[in-house]
């Protein structure tokens, strides 16, 4: 053993080396409070093995990253954890450097000869900002999406330069694959070269001035006590990495790995919100309104940042008591009273907004739908096209983005045509027949007149009616044949033609009424003669594509619960989401219960 | 001297505690990085391809058909890949066989003469009869064909397995 580890140390010196890295001595003892810089170090190796391991799986272009990311959170076995732990690693790396900052601060570690050492740490706190701002996007998820969208916004605020520094950033005017591989590059090679060149410097510095023991420690017992690096604060640093990863580890669990939103879609208005440690800057932007903010992008940060690199400059007394450095306890901890104040008041606004929680809840299901929409594979267009292909969706972002304006959902959407809630159902057609000049169906501008026949009746006659498209679930076979009589032989064929698919008469030809063809006529030209002729009032909608139309039609059909094709499909559809979300959570009660039984 | 024990003991400690930490990340990364191995990435989605019904093919008349299936690749599903295609020759009323439309001898395409009712390989002049029989030629042996079942009318080809 030893004669090959002579044979390596006399061509290599790997053993002097060693040797040299770990034997440093600790001027004053080893201490618990120096294990934020080396905790620090192990964070970042930790980042650097999982990430390096998901780059393996990750692809980074517009089209392919939702799905590479989908595919390692949900179809290989440790990716979820590999994956959270780098996502929340990435926060504790952020609050362990800011506690690491405060702790050199209150230690008056910045002060002269450390100066550099100070600035190489701003540096540094700086890059891992950037880790996590260029991290946020490569998933290409909604969140991460429309989040670094404000992000590059404020690059453009700056003056002059702003522009080009955006368009660099993003590879272009707007987003895309270049703004990708960018961020790509930035958070996979550049930021980690500057990152451990910064390290080293900050390390080679650290080294050169040692330690900077607590304040109220004598010069004699800094002299007299003296522990080695290794094992005296190897020991301690190693139990708080074990411990941190443990924690990590836990809060993985806990939550069940990182988000993962449906793919970014730039057509959807989602609600932007920054990872939680830029909140304070992005409430910060809400008090600096109009020309005010570039003071909220640019000048406040550039100030905070400048009197960190100044502070070693400012503050030349060399005595390291807080009790003689006051007016820079009070500038540095109201500074960071205010960034907590910040954080506190944003997330404080968003729990109180009733459109923020439910924007939150419906990105949620979104997310859902997507994993179980993805499962089937994503074709090469893109992680978008999950939905574009699930006609439900497709169809109800027709309706959203079309027919909203004029027909109401639940309450929401305008009041010109009929409420569509419910529309189709059994319920609704009768209650047409009984009062089409009602507020929810065509008020002032029905022609047919309200009638007396009690509901019953009308239930039979909507029976017919609806019965005739083939798509009723459960039609009553009485109920059909009594309507049919009550229709054919009554009032309404005086003005409804039905039987003769092409024939004009003075109100809409009910001949499939409701069905996917009659749908399929009426949207594309309301105005025929056969249906409202000149009396129509909405807008033909024939640039639908087929499957455009096919899709709105399905959700037309989905707004009825007597809908025989989609009630089942959407049970279907139902049962799957509440199985993902239970056996999500089964998982890992189930994780849970083995642990504590082996315990 | 007791300070010596206990640098020993904080050496012990350190490397048993370091060696955990260090398992405890390497079983989740090494997990993730063998995941090829434990399961399937790329592969086809169907087994069988549906290729029509026997009505589409007339009795003793070779037809030519490109076979389209798709294939998932990770996270993505390429839908209508053409697999290549295949010689489809209805032997009987409930029977077919498919042949692959490359010569068993060096793999160029294999035509149907509907004048001399062979199939007739045009780079070497393999001739083979309707059911794939080696006439004459090069080729050291019949046609290759593929396993086919049917099921509710509809003809489905294992296009993965030449028999």
């Amino acid at each position: 053993m030893s004669a090959i580890r002579k044979w390596f140390e006399d061509r290599t010196g790997i053993s002097t080396l060693i040797k040299f890295a770990l034997d440093e001595p600790v001027h004053g003892g080893a201490k618990w409070s120096y294990i934020f810089g080396s905790g620090l170090i192990f964070l970042f190796i930790l980042q650097a093995v999982t990430g390096i391991i998901m780059t393996a799986y990750y692809s980074p272009s517009a089209t392919d990253a939702w799905g590479s990311v989908y595919y390692l959170q949900h179809k290989t076995s440790f990716g979820w954890f590999v994956r959270g732990i780098h996502h929340f690693g990435s926060s504790a790396m952020m609050i362990l450097a800011i506690v690491h900052l405060f702790q050199v601060f209150i230690f008056g570690a910045y002060k002269k000869p450390r100066e550099l050492n100070w600035i190489s740490g701003v540096i540094l706190l700086m890059v891992l900002a950037g880790f996590g701002l260029t991290g946020y996007l490569l998933p290409w998820d909604q969140k991460g999406y429309w989040a670094t969208q404000v992000a590059t916004n404020i690059m453009g605020t700056i003056p002059v330069i702003g522009k080009y520094i955006k368009i660099i950033h993003q590879g272009g005017s707007d987003y895309g694959n270049f703004t990708i591989t960018r961020f790509y590059t930035l958070h996979v090679f550049l930021l980690p070269i500057s990152l451990l060149s910064l390290v080293f410097v900050h390390l080679a510095l650290f080294r050169k001035h040692g330690v900077t023991p607590y304040w109220k420690m004598r010069e004699e017992t800094i002299h007299k006590c003296v522990d080695p690096f290794w094992p005296d604060q190897v020991f301690k640093d190693i139990v708080f990495a074990i411990g941190m990863y443990a924690a990590l580890a836990g809060w993985v669990f806990w939550q069940g790995g990182a988000e993962l939103q449906a793919p970014a879609d730039p057509a959807s208005n989602y609600l932007a919100r920054p990872e939680w440690y830029f909140l304070f800057l992005f409430q910060l932007l809400k008090y600096c309104q109009g020309p005010f903010l570039i003071v909220g992008t640019v000048i406040v940060p550039a100030l905070a940042i400048a009197f960190l690199f100044a502070l070693p400059f400012i503050d030349r007394n060399p005595s390291k008591w807080p009790s003689k450095r006051i007016p820079f306890f009070c500038g540095v901890f109201s500074g960071l009273a205010g960034v907590i104040a910040l954080t506190f008041l944003a997330m404080h606004h968003d729990s109180q907004d009733f459109h923020i929680i439910k924007q939150h809840e419906e990105a949620e299901i979104q997310a859902a739908l997507a994993v179980k929409l993805a499962a089937k594979g994503i074709a090469p267009s893109g992680g978008l096209s999950i939905f574009e292909n699930d006609p439900l969706i497709l169809g109800k972002k027709i309706y959203d983005s079309s027919c909203r304006v004029c027909h109401k959902v639940q309450g929401e959407g305008g009041d010109t045509g009929p409420d569509f809630t419910d529309f189709g159902s059994r319920g609704w057609v009768a209650g047409l027949l009984k009062n089409p000049k009602d507020a929810r169906y065509f008020k002032e501008a029905a022609l047919m007149p309200p009638t007396s026949l009690s509901d019953e009746t009308l239930l039979d006659m909507s029976e017919f009616l609806l019965s005739q498209s083939g798509g009723l679930l459960n039609p009553n076979v009485e109920r059909v044949a009594k309507g049919q009589e009550l229709v054919l032989n009554g009032n309404c064929v005086i003005c409804h033609a039905i039987g003769d698919k092409e024939l004009k008469k003075l109100g809409p030809n009910l001949t499939t009424y409701l069905s996917k063809g009659w749908l399929n006529e009426f949207i594309k030209n309301p105005a025929a003669p056969k249906f409202y002729g000149t009396r129509n009032k909405m807008p033909p909608f024939d640039k639908l594509t087929d499957k455009e139309m096919d899709a709105l039609i399905q959700y037309l059909f989905s707004l009825s619960k007597d809908s025989l094709i989609v009630s089942q499909r959407q049970e279907d559809v139902k049962e799957k989401l509440i199985c993902f979300w239970t056996t999500q959570h089964k998982d890992i009660d189930r994780f849970w219960r083995q642990i504590l039984m082996k315990g | 001297m007791e300070n010596k024990s206990r640098r020993n003991f904080l050496k012990i400690a350190s490397h048993a505690l370091g060696g955990t930490l260090a398992a405890g990340i390497a079983v989740p990364v090494v997990g993730l990085a063998v995941h090829p191995w434990m399961k399937e990435t790329v592969f086809g989605t169907e087994d069988f391809v549906a290729i029509g019904t026997l009505e589409d093919y007339p009795v003793g008349v070779p037809k030519k058909i490109t076979i389209t299936s798709s294939k998932m690749d990770a996270w993505n599903v390429f839908d209508g890949l053409v697999m290549g295609s295949v010689w489809v020759v209805r032997t009987g009323d409930n029977s077919l066989r498919v042949f692959s439309v490359n010569c068993p001898h060096l793999g160029c395409g294999v035509d149907w003469g509907e004048d001399v009712k062979k199939f007739l390989c045009p780079c070497h002049e393999g001739v083979f009869d309707i059911n794939g029989q080696k006439l004459s030629g090069p080729s050291p042996r019949d046609m290759y064909s593929y396993e086919t079942k049917i099921e509710n009318k509809t003809i489905l080809l294992n296009y993965k397995r030449m028999v």
